[in-house]
């Protein structure tokens, strides 16, 4: 090993004392850094990994959808299929709609689904947590779990669904009878805006609800996986018939993507700061280190050391106190992760907020995902701004004669 | 006659105090031979870490040559593998055991290898420090850890050893057993030496006494 190598690893470390507390402060104060930005990223992240996943799971990872409705779709699904990259299409029919039990209203959406393909594109029956997805047929719906809860319906309940088509009939002087059909199940995604506002019914009883015939109103769509979101939408746009047009998950929620990504980098650029302070008090003690060592610097020289030499030990001293302090600090970061939901729900339960939580933040667990680009991202910086944290007390050790540095008192 | 180590000429050095400069060497002139000890005496002052400092090649002469072994080459590299240094204050490591203290000479050439720690071991136990190889600085004597400087001027077979009053921190009897430790050492292993010490007893056991006065090295005895 080089020896300014090895002397910096003995001088973080010496030999036969205990508790190294220059070290251990220093490897602190970036860990902390390097923890708090795992923690924060990764929570930011889990909420756009989480809306993704329900996304995708429930819709699929495309939207194929018309100006109005799409006719002949058994003929659209069959050219969606023979697209290179797609897994699975299914069509989907549905909107607003009433629905009523024992006197009380909700106005969820309803969503009609094929049941012969649905299962290929979407998971939707590993959501429901009460009765089966299979009970699901022309004379039954799923209800999310919030709507459920509004109407005070469960499993095997009988409930009325007004349709927009019926106001239509009633300007005609028809009658058109809301449709009583019975729960299936309850099904609970996790997004209390999704659970509180979706109905799930067999595409034929969607179909009928609005008086579409054999149309639909779009089809979802799964791509293989390690396709592109983005790319799999333009090939489709490539076959796609006129007026009608394929969409990425991330196209209909662009908007919120996008200030999900601007939180998340803001978030990023604030907590750096605190690595960015951290590298300071390195530096701070380095050029302590600097001052007290001036005649060792100079024994260096008079061993046969050279100047960049010299500033490699110090630089050195920075760089493992960057790597050790990142190594702690994604043990501390993902340590912190892993018992995030008790420490928010218990904070939730003393302060009895646990329901404002989930209303404001949509999700009934704090969601977290840890991507590898953010991971590399943090040690990068963390190690490079460590090192940068030795440079000057390395310049300074490196600018000593050895004549003078022998001399000094 | 033997291989000259060390051949100066000439070597002047001054230095700037305000607007004044001061002379501290005016043409020193100087040869030492393989094996040779010479011993420099003078006031507080005189210039005799100066003249060290210029033959170990860490100050810059204003004038004059240095030769080691006929090579004008005195830099940091060459110094590592040619020249050993001892201390008045010892300078060792504080975060390093005595061994690693020692082993520290032969990093700085890159060769840290079995060889090496034999020898270095070898050193200790010759210096009467075997049992204490594993104790820090802080945990020896002021004796102690001048045999541990010693030990470690030795490391890399050095050609010259420059000490700088070696025994200025140690009781007269340490300081003895030192120089005792310095001159076997050197004797045994044909390294010439310059002892820089105000004690003339210590003087009086190398082969060659000087008195540095006045810029010049005087030579006393032979």
């Amino acid at each position: 090993m080089p020896w300014p190598l090895y002397l910096a690893i003995k001088q973080l470390f010496p030999s036969g004392r205990r508790f190294p507390f220059f070290t251990a402060i220093s490897v602190l104060g970036v860990a902390l850094g390097v923890a708090l930005l795992i923690v924060v990223m990764s929570v930011m992240g889990g909420f756009e990994f989480k809306i993704r996943q329900m996304i995708v799971e429930t819709e699929g990872e495309v939207q194929v959808k018309a100006q109005g409705f799409i006719g002949d779709y058994p003929a659209l699904v069959r050219q969606i299929d023979a697209v290179p990259g797609v897994a699975a299409a299914t069509p989907y029919a549905g909107g607003a709609v009433m629905i009523e039990f024992n006197g009380k209203p909700a106005f969820p959406l309803i969503r009609g689904l094929d049941l012969a393909t649905v299962g290929k594109v979407t998971q939707l029956a590993s959501y429901v947590v009460a009765g089966s997805f299979s009970d699901l047929d022309d004379d039954s719906v799923i209800l999310g779990s919030e709507v459920a809860r509004m109407v005070g319906a469960t499993v095997g309940d009988k409930i009325e669904i007004y349709s927009p088509l019926l106001i239509e009939k009633l300007k005609n002087d028809e009658v058109f009878l809301p449709r009583e059909v019975r729960v299936a199940g309850i099904l609970e995604i996790g997004h209390q805006q999704l659970d509180k506002s979706t109905v799930y019914c067999t595409l034929r009883l969607a179909q009928d609800l609005y008086g579409l015939g054999s149309d639909v109103h779009g089809i979802d769509v799964r791509l293989n996986a390690g396709v592109n979101e983005d790319d799999g939408a333009a090939r489709l746009n490539a076959v796609l018939p006129a007026g009608v047009r394929a969409f990425s998950w991330m196209d209909s929620f662009s908007d919120f993507l996008w200030v999900l990504g601007l939180e998340k980098n803001m978030i990023f650029f604030l907590l750096l700061f605190i690595v960015i302070v951290a590298a300071f008090s390195v530096t701070s003690s380095l050029l302590i280190s600097v001052v007290r060592k001036t005649r060792e610097i100079g024994l260096l020289g008079a061993l046969g050391g050279r100047p960049p030499q010299v500033a490699a030990c110090f630089c050195a001293q920075g760089l493992f106190i960057g790597v050790l302090g990142t190594l702690f600090g994604l043990a501390l970061g993902f340590g912190a992760l892993s018992v995030r939901n008790d420490v928010v729900l218990g904070l939730a339960r003393i302060t009895q907020r646990q329901e404002v939580l989930e209303r404001f933040y949509q999700f009934s667990e704090l969601p977290a995902h840890t991507s590898a680009g953010d991971v590399a991202v943090i040690v990068f910086l963390t190690v490079s701004i460590s090192t940068l944290a030795g440079m000057l007390p390395a310049w300074r050790a490196a600018r000593l004669k050895p004549v003078e540095a022998l001399r000094s008192e | 006659m033997s291989e000259l180590v060390l051949n100066v000429r000439g070597l002047r050095k001054s230095y700037l105090s305000g607007d004044r400069r001061i002379g501290v060497l005016g043409g020193v002139d100087l040869d030492i031979a393989a094996g040779e000890s010479i011993s420099v005496r003078g006031e507080s002052g005189s210039g005799k870490s100066t003249l060290l400092n210029l033959v170990a090649g860490l100050d810059v002469a204003d004038a004059g040559t240095l030769a080691w072994c006929g090579s004008a080459d005195t830099g940091p590299r060459r110094r590592a593998a040619f020249l050993g240094m001892v201390f008045q204050a010892f300078y060792l490591i504080p975060e390093l055991d005595a061994r690693a203290n020692v082993l520290m000479a032969a990093r700085m050439l890159g060769r840290v290898d079995a060889a090496a720690r034999a020898r270095a071991d070898a050193l200790l136990s010759r210096v009467g420090l075997a049992e204490r190889s594993r104790h820090l600085p802080s945990q020896l004597s002021g004796g102690e850890r001048q045999r541990v400087g010693v030990a470690r001027a030795l490391m890399n077979r050095p050609r010259l050893i420059l000490a700088d009053e070696p025994t200025g921190n140690l009781d007269e009897r340490t300081g003895g057993a030192v120089i005792d430790l310095l001159l076997g050492l050197c004797g045994e292993t044909q390294t010439a030496l310059v002892l820089v010490t105000h004690n003339a007893a210590h003087a009086a056991r190398t082969g060659r006494q000087y008195l540095l006065q006045d810029g010049l090295l005087r030579l006393l005895t032979t």
